[in-house]
């Protein structure tokens, strides 16, 4: 009788009643379906920006509203090559120059980009030439798209030692001022 | 005929069981739960030299949406730049308080700021934000731009 009984038993059909777990999982896709974003392709340029440290040794003053780096030379120093930009009312970019030398005049398109390039590379593959470091003058009206492109150039540039450019500091000029 | 109307049909559900799993699976590994401090309303500069952040440290990074209107948006709302950078700044200091961390006035905050500004905002309201970061002690910078056109 024993016997039987523990026949009976092995020969039951055990089932699972799937559909409560299908509902859960069901409803755990659609949360992730409502919520799927695809990761925005977002990228970064990154840069060490110290106060700006007031300058003695040069007669130079410097610039309250400077969001420059600190660290190293200053902005005046022989070893910074220094950008101005100017912009139009629209926020565009109107003149860009190297020191006193106008490099660009109208918005920045790949040809004005181009130009530029070639003029930074002449700089600093020139062996004579210290530079080691950008500071960019920027008229307060210029668009943060304008002046990323001009950012992108600059990191672009490799240094005599084959490392690329890293050191950019920031200077606002007032709307309008000529540099 | 009344014994064949009597048997119970029932599908087999495990193979959808299975397929479902796998969506589940598939839709966990790619959401981006981080998507969510991002304005994605922004349209930032496009710039192919731009690289995704590597950061290793322990606190999150403080991320500053800018937008063409001048303010920082944050859940859904607009607001003012200094008061916004400084609640944040209190809050990092806090959290290296509670770490055991000693900050000094004047020293500098373990943590990068993202700036994701819309491709609109002006050099100056910029420059105000990379100003109030580095007065309440922020260091490292890095400009939000996106690698190619979306």
């Amino acid at each position: 009788m024993h016997r039987r009984h523990r026949k009976k038993k092995k020969s039951a059909n055990v089932e699972l009643n799937l559909a409560a777990m299908l509902d859960m999982a069901f409803q755990m896709l659609a949360f992730f379906v409502l919520t799927f974003k695809t990761a925005p392709v977002e990228g970064q340029l990154s840069m060490h920006l110290p106060p700006p440290v007031a300058v003695t040794q040069e007669p130079q003053k410097v610039d309250p509203n400077n969001a420059g780096q600190g660290d190293g030379p200053q902005p005046s120093d022989e070893n910074t090559l220094n950008l101005f930009v100017t912009a139009n009312d629209r926020g565009d970019a109107d003149v860009v120059k190297m020191g006193a030398r106008p490099i660009s005049k109208g918005a920045l398109n790949k040809v004005l980009l181009a130009r530029i390039n070639e003029e930074l590379k002449v700089v600093f593959n020139g062996a004579q030439l210290p530079f080691d470091r950008i500071q960019l003058s920027v008229d307060a009206r210029l668009r943060y798209d304008e002046l990323m492109k001009l950012v992108d150039l600059c990191t672009k540039q490799k240094l005599p030692d084959g490392k690329l450019l890293q050191r950019i500091s920031f200077i606002e000029m007032p709307e309008g001022a000529a540099p | 005929m009344s014994a064949q109307s009597s048997e119970s049909i029932e599908p087999n559900l495990t193979p959808m069981l299975d397929l479902v799993f796998q969506l589940i699976t598939f839709f966990m590994l790619v959401t981006n739960f981080k998507g969510a401090s991002m304005d994605q309303s922004l349209k930032l500069p496009v710039l192919g030299s731009a690289r995704p952040l590597d950061w290793k440290g322990k606190l999150e990074p403080l991320m500053i949406n800018l937008g063409s209107d001048g303010k920082v948006r944050s859940e859904g709302t607009g607001h003012e730049i200094e008061p916004f950078i400084k609640r944040e700044a209190r809050f990092v200091k806090l959290q290296l308080q509670a770490a055991g961390t000693e900050f000094k006035e004047g020293g500098e905050l373990p943590v990068p700021v993202i700036v994701r500004a819309d491709k609109n905002v002006k050099f100056a309201t910029l420059n105000q934000v990379i100003r109030t970061c580095q007065d309440v002690g922020y260091r490292q910078f890095s400009l939000s731009a996106m690698t190619r056109e979306p």
